[in-house]
This record gives C-alpha cells, sequence and structure tokens, in this order.
C-alpha cells in the first residue's frame, strides 16, 4: 500500500515548534493541495496542539514517497529550517504507519491517554482530506477503520472511564446525587479562579437560579453579572444555604467559614435534599466532618484531585488490552487490504484457468464420444479440476503472505506477464 | 404425551435468570456491551419459560408460591423493560437476586393441592390489588438497595463513573417515592377487599392472628408511617430507604404464609 507517515507530537517536538508547524485554517487545505501536485500521492494532515503528522500513500506504485521529502516539504511549507525540525520528526510505514495512526485514533498516544477529542481530531482530518479530493483508496480505508478502530477501543476497554479535569469530575459528583437541575439553586461563595471554570460547567446544567455571595458585595456583583446570577449579602449566607442544593466555594479566607456547628443548624432548617459542596478553596472553606453522603456530600479540592489521578491511573490498566486490540485490527487491516489488492488478480487467474479447462474437457469428451460412460466423465472432470487447483494454490498462496512491497509488487508483475493476464 | 410448554419447569426460567445475573456480575467486572445484551436476551427468554409456566399450570395466584412466582415474573419484566430503556443502569445486579429469591421461596413453599380462593369477586379483587401492591412495594425495595448503594459510593467518594453504574440519589429517591404511591393507595383498597371478602365467607374478624392477614395489617402500617414521615416530618433519603426495605421484610412474610381461603388457618 506504500503507506507513510511524517510528523511529530508533544513526545518528541516542543510546542513552540508545534505552533510554527500547525496546518490551521486555510493552510490545510493548501498543503493537501500541494502534497498531491508534488508527489502525485494520497494525502491527509493530522495537525492538533499536541501533533502534526502527513500520512501520504501511494497505491499502485512500487515505492512509498520518501519520507524525507515530505519532511522537507513540512519545513519549508511553513518556513521553517529543515535542520530546525529533522531531529523532532518521526518516521513510520506500513503496518507501522497503520498501527501508529490507530493508536493515535484511540488516544493511546494522547498527552492524557483516553481523552475523546482526539478521535474527532482524526475524524475532521480526514474529511479535510476526503473535501480536498486527497484521500484516495489507501487513506479511505485507513483513516474509516482508524474511526472504528477508536470506537472499538472505547466501547471494549475502560480507557475513556471519568472524567480528568478537576471541573467536570466535580460535575459528574453533582450528577450523582442531582438528576433535574430546572429546580436547582446554585449558590456560588468567594471568586476564586478555580470557581469560575467550574461554574462554567455547572451553568451547562441550566439550574432554576445562581446566587453569589461574597464578602467584598462589588465582587459578588461582578460575578453574578459574569454567569447570569443574582449577588447577595454576606449576611445573608446562612439563609441562602438553607436554600441551596449545589454549593461552589472558593473564597481566600484563611480559615474555614463554615464549621461544622454552625453547618449543623442550618442543615436544622433545610427541607430540601442532599446538598453537594464543592469545596474548592484552598484552605479548606467548609468542616470536612460534615460530609455525610446523605444529606451533605461535601468534596474538596484534595478529593477531586485524587478522582482525576485515580482515573488517570485506572486507564493505564486498560492500555495493554487497546493494545491488542490494535494489534488484530492492523493484522486485518493488511489481511483486507491485501485482499482488496490481490482479489482481481486471482480473480482473473481463476477464471482464465477455469476457461481453459472447460475448453480442453470439452474437446476431449467430443472426440472420446460415446466411448465414455458419464462416471468416467465425472473422473476425468474431476481430475482436470484437481489439477487445476493444485496448480494455482501456490501463486495464490504466495500472492496472501505477509510480502513486503517492493517484492509484492513484482510478485503481481510476474504472474501477469507469466501467464498473460492483462491490466 | 406433555406438550412443549407442559415441559417447562422452574428450573428453565430460574436458571435464565442466573445465568443472565452472572453475565451482569462478568459486565461488573469486565465491562463489555456483548455481555449485557446476551443477558437481556436470556432473560427474554427466561421471560418465555415463565409466562409459559404460569399459564400451563395454571398455578392460584392466591397461594403463597403462585403469588411469588407472579411477582418474580413482574419483577422480570421491569428489568428486562428498565434494561432496554436505561441500559446504561445495573439493572441485573439488584433485580435478577430479587427474581431469583422469590422463585426459590416460591418452591420452597409450594402446596401441591391448594384450594381455590380467588372464585368470589371480593376474592379476585383482594387477591390481585395486593399483588399489583406486592410489585410497587418490590419496586421500591429495589429502588431503596440502589440508594443506599449510591449513597455508600458517595460516602466514601469513589470516582463517578467507575464501577457500579447507578442512577442519581434524587432519581432513585423519586423512584421509591413513586412506588411507594403506587402500592399504598392498592395495599388499602386490597386491606379493605380483604374483610368484604371475610363478610362474603360469614367470618368476619374470625381469625385476627392469621400471619398473612397480621404482615398485610402490618405492612400497611408501615406504609402510613413512611407516608407519614415523607410528607408530614419531611425525612428524606437513607430513611425512607430503610422503611421501604422493612416493609419488603414484610411483604415477604405476607406472600410466603397461606391465605386464610387457601389453606389457612380458616375453612
Amino acid at each position: 500500500m506504500n503507506l507513510l507517515c511524517v510528523g511529530g507530537s508533544f513526545k518528541t517536538m516542543p510546542i513552540e515548534l508545534r505552533e510554527k508547524l500547525a496546518f490551521d485554517g486555510p493552510k490545510l487545505p493548501a498543503a493537501l493541495n500541494e502534497l498531491a501536485s508534488r508527489y502525485g500521492c494520497e494525502s491527509a494532515i493530522v495537525s492538533t496542539c499536541n501533533r502534526v503528522e502527513i500520512y501520504v500513500a501511494r497505491a499502485g506504485a512500487p515505492t512509498a514517497p520518501d519520507a524525507e521529502l515530505i519532511a522537507e516539504f513540512i519545513a519549508q511549507f511553513h518556513d521553517v529550517r529543515y535542520d530546525q525540525i529533522r531531529a523532532s520528526m518521526y518516521t513510520r510505514t506500513n503496518d507501522a504507519a497503520a498501527a501508529h495512526l490507530f493508536r493515535v485514533t484511540s488516544s493511546l498516544d494522547s498527552l492524557i491517554v483516553g481523552e475523546g477529542q482526539i478521535a474527532g481530531q482524526v475524524k475532521k482530518a480526514y474529511e479535510a482530506a476526503h473535501v480536498a479530493g486527497s484521500a484516495g483508496v489507501v487513506l479511505h480505508a485507513l483513516f474509516q477503520q482508524a474511526l472504528a478502530v477508536a470506537k472499538r477501543v472505547r466501547t471494549q476497554t475502560g480507557i475513556s472511564h471519568g472524567h480528568v479535569s478537576v471541573s467536570s469530575v466535580a460535575v459528574d459528583y453533582v450528577r450523582q446525587v442531582h438528576h433535574h437541575f430546572g429546580d436547582k439553586t446554585i449558590l456560588v461563595i468567594g471568586a476564586g479562579k478555580m470557581g469560575v471554570l467550574t461554574l462554567k460547567h455547572l451553568r451547562e446544567l441550566k439550574p432554576e437560579r445562581i446566587l453569589v455571595a461574597n464578602r467584598s458585595p462589588e465582587k459578588a456583583q461582578a460575578v453574578a453579572q459574569e454567569c447570569g446570577g443574582t449577588a447577595i449579602a454576606w449576611e445573608q449566607l446562612d439563609d441562602a444555604l438553607v436554600e441551596a442544593d449545589i454549593v461552589l466555594s472558593t473564597t481566600g479566607a484563611p480559615e474555614p467559614i463554615m464549621p461544622r456547628r454552625r453547618f449543623d443548624a442550618i442543615l436544622a432548617r433545610r427541607s430540601r435534599g442532599t446538598m453537594v459542596i464543592l469545596d474548592i478553596a484552598v484552605p479548606r472553606d467548609f468542616d470536612p466532618r460534615i460530609h455525610d453522603g446523605d444529606r451533605a456530600c461535601l468534596f474538596n479540592v484534595d478529593d477531586l484531585k485524587r478522582i482525576q489521578e485515580q482515573t488517570i491511573q485506572e486507564r493505564q490498566q486498560h492500555i495493554q488490552p487497546a493494545e491488542a486490540i490494535i494489534e488484530q485490527e492492523v493484522k486485518r487491516f493488511l489481511n483486507d487490504w491485501r485482499r482488496k489488492k490481490n482479489g482481481p488478480i486471482i480473480a482473473q487467474l481463476t477464471q482464465e484457468f477455469e476457461r481453459e479447462r472447460q475448453r480442453i474437457v470439452t474437446e476431449l469428451f467430443a472426440k472420446m464420444n460415446g466411448k465414455l460412460s458419464e462416471e468416467e466423465k465425472k473422473h476425468i472432470e474431476g481430475a482436470f479440476k484437481l489439477l487445476q487447483n493444485r496448480f494455482l494454490h501456490g501463486p495464490i498462496s504466495v500472492l496472501a503472505e505477509d510480502t513486503p512491497e517492493p517484492t509484492q509488487h513484482n510478485l503481481l508483475d510476474a504472474l501477469r506477464k507469466l501467464f498473460r493476464l492483462e491490466r | 404425551m406433555l406438550t412443549f410448554p407442559q415441559k417447562i419447569t422452574v428450573m428453565c426460567f430460574a436458571a435464565s435468570y442466573g445465568v443472565a445475573f452472572s453475565l451482569e456480575l462478568w459486565h461488573l467486572l469486565r465491562p463489555r456491551p456483548i455481555l449485557r445484551y446476551v443477558a437481556l436476551g436470556i432473560s427474554g427468554a427466561g421471560l418465555f419459560a415463565h409466562i409459559a409456566y404460569l399459564t400451563v399450570q395454571d398455578l392460584p395466584l392466591g397461594s403463597p408460591s403462585g403469588a411469588l412466582l407472579f411477582v418474580a415474573f413482574i419483577l422480570a419484566v421491569f428489568y428486562v423493560g428498565e434494561a432496554i430503556h436505561h441500559g446504561r443502569i445495573a439493572w441485573g445486579l439488584f433485580v435478577l437476586p430479587l427474581v431469583l429469591g422469590l422463585i426459590g421461596l416460591g418452591v420452597l413453599v409450594h402446596n401441591p393441592n391448594p384450594a381455590a380462593s380467588w372464585q368470589s369477586y371480593w376474592g379476585v379483587t383482594h387477591g390481585a390489588l395486593l399483588l399489583l401492591a406486592a410489585v410497587g412495594v418490590s419496586i421500591g425495595f429495589i429502588a431503596s438497595v440502589m440508594y443506599l448503594v449510591q449513597l455508600r459510593r458517595l460516602q466514601a467518594k469513589l470516582p463517578p463513573g467507575q464501577g457500579l453504574s447507578l442512577f442519581s440519589l434524587e432519581r432513585l429517591e423519586q423512584m421509591n417515592r413513586r412506588a411507594i404511591l403506587w402500592a399504598f393507595p392498592l395495599l388499602t383498597a386490597g386491606l379493605l377487599s380483604g374483610f368484604a371478602l371475610q363478610i362474603y365467607n360469614d367470618v368476619l374478624l374470625a381469625d385476627w392472628f392469621n400471619p398473612r392477614i397480621l404482615s398485610v395489617i402490618g405492612l400497611w402500617l408501615v406504609f402510613a408511617i413512611l407516608l407519614y414521615l415523607r410528607y408530614r416530618v419531611h425525612v428524606r433519603g437513607r430513611q425512607m430507604a430503610w422503611w421501604t426495605m422493612i416493609a419488603f421484610v414484610i411483604l415477604v412474610i405476607a406472600l410466603v404464609f397461606p391465605h386464610p381461603f387457601d389453606g389457612g388457618a380458616m375453612p
């Protein structure tokens, strides 16, 4: 298939270089067109913030495009000196290139293993190649299979289970407690940076109202305005806690603002369900002893980070089964490809022999007219068929074998010449 | 000669549910969607065998064995329905052990010669209402067990999305509340029709100490307490779950003992 992958990722390339080599916006179709016109090959470019990779293929040719040339093209296209990028580029060919794309798409080669974005980015790269007309028979098959493999890895292993950002983990916890959010009140205490990010995620739950409490009324007003909430006076904090279903606390207070006794008094006044408290302030705002999982679920920064680390660790356990799937899928891809490529010639060869055998047998039966019984005819026909199958078995098996690309190409040529098959 | 449905035994559907439960356990340890689909398929086959058995054997639903097998059947239907609608949730792990337990009890208390107790209008009404209430109580029990497991996960601050997949506390509480609200009127009506049945048989208040009658009255009282706690005292969550579980235990006691008109204390 003469497949080649040339590129660099966060593992081999610093971010400054990755930024320079990004194929974003109009650069992508331009580069795809340029590759096709310069090297006459199929091409697709995967360009994300963590990697820049060019996949090229030449289905019918004896060799793949030269890796050095493709790397030089990348440098030239971005006005970067080639020697500046040479050491950080890697090259993969044929089955190794297919395996690499499968690993990338399945997020095994990502900065955070199992992250869900990369499959979408590979899909976009494929669509861009499709639109530009630079994806041919090899890259169509390769990218389609890569996306299917990523889906299989995602569903058959736990590689993408759980969330890995603190704010997503916080929202996951909220979802374990509450189901409907249209009747829920979110109370934001303080105005920490981390809190703003988490609040952004919480707002996506579309709560009934957001209350903002801050020691500084101006700050409370500013945060409330930003998130479409209502600012309340700091003195109303306890009343707001009685009404709140989800609390996001991010003050910079040096001491906990909510000791257990004060919180117990608030709980006694509550008639609402479980309160989820996301205490992401350091030092902590709420006394950790108030967590009982029933009336109040308290999660602080350490809890959320612990989950984040556990999730990442948990995902590591799924790498091996995911790699096994990829190995299996690469084999399947190569076999499918070989079958697809050699299928027509095998069919042609078999048809040719079949026609010749039938002609010879018919002529023989005509010459022996009347002298052969039906059973003898069957025996003769069977013997010729057996001879044909035995004769074809060798060449067909050799074609199905896993031979390197130039040898495979020579074999096909030889077969065509030896058996006078038309192209 | 026996026809195919007549050859179906309790073992056929119990084994199907047992295999489905094993597959659910396997899925918990090594998540594979195919395991869920196979479990669902096998449970479907079990349901078919179950309904065929109930139809062909013509078990009186007023008998302990008939009632237990019928409730088990409804719960198996509930499992299949929920597993289709909310495939993410580990229904099998909670519903199937209950189904298997009820079937096991049904076999244990089987009476080969039950008296026909459902012949009068009041008999049919009483039995049907209590069976429907039993389904509600059982679903409330499942929701309560799930609630307590989810609560335990939250108390231990286990990572969300790993291990068992369950509904949120709010949703489980809602499910429990709905089951109670469904069961209570049926139970009340069932109890009243039981008195009507006694009047019909001219034995009103003749046997107050029959365990079945006592447990049904006990069940009604627990439900009354449950509703009082929920709507008057605004007790929620964990306590509600425990009360529902107590109600379920009383229900099982009520179902296990024979009906007064089915070989029980009354003539």
